[in-house]
């Protein structure tokens, strides 16, 4: 392979992917990590979203990354509210110990 | 070959940044590494062509979700010493997860590759005027309601995180609203020498 192709896009969308998906996985004590570990998901979706827009010559891939970047902000915000407020009523988010909805 | 080189170059810097997010002890540490993250795949879209999707994200994800994320870690005071991961319990679950992935990614690439119209980068004149042009005629109900959607999210972090004190002062409008000046303020001529009677 000599030039930039769609399939380099593609295995580096899905590495990352893997990436966020093990951190979700793997790390069963922070809340935060969770939060972030969905950004690189929604990361490597956009990667997909714009490389196969560019290489297909369709706009339409872009604008749908648009879309995915307004979704991710108002997720990021609503969890972060979510976890300010409960750490506000139990003071740790620890996610192991996250086994009852009310106080 | 210059093209190829630089995408390895920030492809591996942005698997590496993504890596580093995961298994850093201080989640500080790891809002950083997820902005170098952000950069490198703004730096990834320029590289294709698509430069206002690279720079909105650059300004979405770095100058808000991130910094977002900074705050809040840094008003949380976690105790970094019991942030440890539990390897062991979960690696079986991982590994599973790995392996349907691999097989997936074998499948799709060596199975199912296509060789049709996917390996040239078609380049417009102007990234920013064609995204424009779509998104404010074909997509213009979706547009409004992601607008919809942040104020939806707004509403719901300010409801959330809202703390009511009653023992706050505040001003009351609609009390200010239904009195008159000549019930609060007295003109008063003080003759030189004698001062103010305040009880009158």
């Amino acid at each position: 392979m000599s030039s930039l192709t769609y399939n380099h896009f593609f295995i580096l969308s899905l590495i990352v992917f893997i990436i966020g998906c093990f951190g979700l996985f793997l790390n069963r004590r922070n809340m935060i990590l969770i939060l972030m570990c969905i950004e690189i998901i929604l990361l490597a979706a956009n990667i997909n979203f714009v490389s196969a827009s560019v290489f297909l010559n369709d706009i339409n891939g872009q604008i749908f990354s648009i879309f995915i970047l307004t979704i991710a902000a108002a997720e990021a915000a609503i969890g972060l509210a979510i976890l300010v407020v409960y750490f506000r009523n139990k003071g740790e988010i620890d996610v192991t110990k996250i086994n009852q909805l009310r106080d | 070959m210059f093209l190829l080189g630089t995408f390895y170059f920030f492809a591996s810097f942005l698997i590496f940044t993504c890596i580093s997010v995961i298994f850093s002890k201080n989640p500080v540490n790891s809002v950083l590494f997820l902005v170098l993250a952000f950069l490198n795949s703004t730096f990834l879209f320029i590289l294709i062509g698509a430069e206002f999707v690279g720079i909105i994200l650059a300004i979405v994800y770095i100058g808000a979700v991130a910094i977002l994320f900074l705050f809040v870690v840094m008003m949380l005071d976690i105790q970094i010493t019991t942030l440890m991961f539990n390897i062991k319990r979960y690696i079986p679950l991982a590994l599973l997860f790995a392996g349907v992935i691999l097989a997936e990614i074998i499948y799709l690439t060596v199975f199912k590759s296509s060789k049709s119209n996917l390996s040239e980068i078609v380049r417009s004149s102007n990234n920013t005027e064609e995204i424009g042009n779509v998104l404010y005629t074909k997509y213009f109900i979706d547009f409004q309601l992601s607008g919809v959607v942040l104020l939806l999210a707004m509403i719901g972090a300010i409801v959330l995180t809202h703390v009511y004190r009653p023992s706050i002062k505040r001003q009351n409008i609609d009390k200010q609203n239904t009195t008159y000046s000549k019930d609060r303020i007295k003109l008063v001529d003080p003759k030189s020498g004698e001062g103010l009677n305040y009880n009158e």
